[in-house]
């Protein structure tokens, strides 16, 4: 028989303060900041950790259990914060997941054979739970497409939303042996992703300005044994494509377009601790499209295909309006495409 | 436990069309021919075409498969046999004429595997022989064998390819099987043949010898007992497991997890790999609806015994007055298909995708690890939901992987009347169809309402031993069925 109890198991530790009351801001309070140890910068994804640390089968279920309390029992304030962050379901699948990467298949026994020690377990999910620090960092990847990247700090963590640019690519017509860009590659999720469907002709130049992104985009893009496909190259925009203007079968980009002054209200995991280069577009939050949308016209070949990533419907709206008024002699078939949650989130179109 | 074995074989990979052995006939018609010295019986056994050996188990040195594990019944066949050649499927008999049905009939003695007396072995083979044959349906394989046959030897057959294949198929599996038993039998002469040679020759070496086949065999036919079981079209898929909760509230929504988690130390405990693909919550305890992947072979075959309602009695935890309640859970069963030739053809736009408990602005607003995917089946209103995988795009293949046998599932019932066994789905299910009970107070038992089966440990069960329930629903199940063709 199973023992169920109706109620939460209360935390064997004695639960902490939490900071969470306060409304998200812009960084993390500076109580927060200083009590955070310094990492160092090259930290291994946990998931990738050899098998180093063991601890007893009871003390990790006693991990869980005082995982899950806290969880429970933060649940509430991050709600009331009404900041769209986790809620204790969310909460409690990303303790499994933790628990997944930190550890092996199932095993059996009473030893379990871990990653980190029990010890960085308890910090780390103190710090998903006080710091709101994004599950992702904490493993140092995020599961995207069929792909497992590796992120870190400095680097956005890539979006689902964002896996149905690949699609979108992977509909073009002999887009296989085709020359393409992501520009803004961040983790270089959409390049790994492209890069993976490519035929031997086909090349990836995966730009960005971000020293951290090009770093964790090259580790990536290494990992999956994509060094000859996809190529990264650090600069911004268009700057770092000079070489193949006019060339390019496609162009696509996920970039900044958040509006500058939204950026102080984020939820706390992205305001807080992913970068602002990577978010901030600008008063409309469509600096970065206009001028990507501008820089196509040249960069993409006849019949090369673009598709953007955008804040959602009225950026859409307004992207492919302005595409189809001031550059409508440059492209045709300018559409806004829906993500699953209904929204207009992607501006798509071909150069004549 | 201890009654489970390992069967290797996947499933459905089967080979659309398989080759023609040019030599198909005359080797088949070889096999029949039973008057032969012993050392050229042997020969012949383990050169033969058809030998287990090559998709079977490891045949042991004197050219007999042994009572190696695997599963020859469903052996697939690699040859494509045609209507002339059923007619070698007459009766085998030994060189005095003694055929197998005889042999049983005879009402020799069975006694203990470890008296030597090949009477008593040859008996208890022959019975065993007899009764996977009923478990196998043999009657009604015969039929549809010769229905094939006859399609098969239609001009026109080849005008609908598709058509074609899958009779060429199904013909083959038939007739795969049907060797494997004929195969069987055959052996059970020979080694009778062998034996009778070697007292007449006093040949002591070669009477111990067929002594020990005969042993050998007789385990080996045991086993097979317990896998024509597991003879059905679908037995060998991995399926999905899905468990919603009746009326009642938190007391059913914990039975639904309790049922659940019975499926899935279950499956474990025979090495099946478990994966949650859905799960709902019950708001203070339990789960509204789960649906679960067990992959392993034969996963389906075993857990179908489990479709239906299931009910729990106790005095429930949730009830502070503490009253006894009565609850229910509906389980159903999904066979997963890997032959993608029968399945359901899914038209990309008669699919809906959207993004499950999305809310707010998304994209780079939000970092969230839920990535729920529904896919909604527009013209048959069909829904699959998949919210455990970590990103969108695995979500969204278990959710397509749900939904693709889900309208399989609906395909198989609109067809029910074509030879497709079919497992109600969780809205079929009626609430009335109970299958089982487990009481835990006042009183202690689990009792199978369809086998009188009962078991007075409801613990072990609800930690996953079901395997008793589930042996004994499917040989009720199979002697029922041949009943009531024969
Ligand atoms: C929203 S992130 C997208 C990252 C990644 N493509 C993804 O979808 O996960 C935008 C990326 O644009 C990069 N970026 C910002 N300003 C840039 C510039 N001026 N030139 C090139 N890249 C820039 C940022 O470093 C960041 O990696």
């Amino acid at each position: 028989m199973i023992l169920r109890l109706p109620f939460a198991i209360r935390s064997a530790l004695p639960s902490p303060s939490l900071p969470l009351h306060r409304r998200p801001i812009r960084s993390p309070p500076a109580s927060a900041l200083s009590s955070l140890p310094p990492r160092p910068r090259q930290e291994i994804p946990l998931f990738l950790r050899p098998l180093a640390h063991s601890a007893a089968r009871s003390d990790l279920d006693a991990f869980r259990r005082w995982a899950k309390s806290l969880a429970l029992t933060a649940a509430p304030g991050i709600a009331a914060a009404a900041d769209g962050g986790p809620d204790a379901d969310h909460l409690i699948r990303e303790l499994s997941w933790l628990v997944q990467d930190a550890t092996s298949e199932p095993e059996v026994g009473d030893e379990v054979r871990l990653r980190v020690g029990l010890e960085e377990l308890y910090r780390l999910w103190r710090e998903r739970i006080e710091k709101r620090r994004p599950f992702q960092y904490l493993v140092g990847c995020e599961h995207w497409r069929d792909l497992v990247l590796v992120v870190r700090e400095g680097v956005l963590i890539p979006r689902p939303e964002t896996e149905l640019l690949v699609d979108m690519v992977a509909e073009v017509e002999g887009f296989q042996e085709g020359l393409w860009a992501d520009m803004g590659t961040g983790s270089g999720a959409i390049a790994v992703g492209i890069g993976r469907l490519l035929g031997v002709r086909g090349k990836v130049f995966a730009t960005d300005l971000s020293p951290d992104a090009v770093e964790v985009a090259r580790f990536n893009v290494e990992r999956y044994g994509l060094k000859d496909k996809v190529e990264i190259r650090e600069g911004p925009w268009f700057e770092p494509l000079q070489d193949v203007k006019g060339k390019l079968a496609g162009l696509v980009s996920n970039p900044p377009y958040i509006p500058s002054s939204h950026i102080s209200g984020l939820q706390a995991e992205v305001g807080w601790h992913e970068p602002r280069l990577a978010l901030d577009g600008g008063k409309d939050g469509t600096d970065y499209l206009l001028h990507l949308c501008e820089g196509s016209a040249s960069a993409l070949k006849p019949g090369g295909f673009f598709a953007f990533e955008t804040n959602g419907d009225k950026q859409s709206e307004f992207i492919a309006d302005f595409i189809s008024t001031m550059w409508g002699n440059f492209f045709e078939n300018v559409e806004t495409v829906l993500d699953f949650a209904g929204i207009k989130r992607f501006v798509t179109g071909v150069r004549r | 436990m201890g009654f489970f074995f390992v069967l290797k074989r996947s499933c459905s990979r089967v080979r659309p069309f398989p080759p023609i052995n040019p030599n198909g006939k005359s080797s088949l018609l070889a096999l029949f021919s039973t008057s032969l010295s012993g050392s050229r019986a042997r020969n012949l056994i383990s050169s033969h075409p058809f030998s287990v050996g090559s998709f079977g188990a490891p045949r042991g040195p004197n050219g007999f498969s042994g009572s190696g594990k695997s599963l020859d019944f469903a052996s697939l066949p690699k040859v494509r046999l045609f209507s002339s050649q059923t007619a070698a499927l007459s009766e085998p008999t030994t060189s005095d004429g003694l055929t197998v049905d005889a042999i049983a009939a005879k009402g020799w003695p069975i006694l203990d595997e470890s008296e030597s007396d090949w009477r008593s072995h040859a008996a208890a083979i022959a019975q065993s022989i007899r009764l996977i044959k009923k478990r196998l349906q043999w009657r009604k394989m015969i039929v549809r064998l010769e229905q094939l046959s006859a399609a098969l030897n239609k001009s026109d057959l080849w005008d609908d390819p598709v058509y074609a294949g899958r009779i060429s198929r199904e013909h083959g599996e038939l007739m795969g099987k049907i060797k494997a038993v004929n195969r069987f039998e055959q052996e059970l002469l020979e080694h009778i043949d062998l034996l009778k040679l070697a007292r007449e020759e006093g040949d002591k070496e070669l009477e111990l010898e067929s002594m020990k086949a005969l042993l050998d065999m007789r385990r080996d036919a045991k086993e097979k007992e317990l896998e024509a079981l597991l003879s059905g079209d679908r037995d060998s898929c991995s399926c999905f497991i899905e468990v919603q909760a009746g009326a009642g509230g938190t007391e059913s929504m914990d039975w639904a997890s309790m049922v659940m988690n019975m499926y899935k130390m279950w499956a474990q405990s025979h090495g099946f790999a478990v994966t949650v693909l859905e799960e709902m919550p019950g708001e203070i305890a339990g789960i509204k609806r789960a649906t679960i992947k067990v992959e392993g072979e034969y996963a389906f075959g075993y857990a179908k015994a489990e479709v239906g309602v299931h009910r729990l009695v106790r005095i429930s935890p949730f009830d502070s007055a503490k009253r006894r309640h009565t609850s229910f859970a509906a389980v159903a069963v999904i066979p997963i298909l890997s032959d993608v030739s029968t399945q359901y053809q899914i038209k990309e736009s008669d699919l809906r995708i959207e993004r499950f408990r999305a809310g707010g602005a998304g994209g780079q607003h939000v970092n969230t690890t839920e990535s729920a995917v529904r896919i909604v089946h527009i013209p048959t209103g069909i829904s699959a939901t998949c919210q455990n995988e970590r990103s969108q795009h695995s979500n969204k293949a278990s959710a397509m992987a749900v939904l693709q046998s889900r309208l399989d599932q609906l395909e198989m019932a609109r067809q029910a009347q074509l030879n497709a066994e079919h497992t109600q789905s969780l809205t079929e299910i009626s609430w009335g169809n109970q299958i089982r009970t487990y009481v835990l107070h006042p009183y202690r038992m689990v009792k199978d309402l369809r086998t009188n089966y009962e078991v007075s440990d409801p613990d072990s069960v609800l930690d996953g031993d079901l395997d008793g329930f589930i042996l004994n629903f499917l040989s009720t199940l199979l002697d029922k069925d041949e009943g009531n063709t024969s």
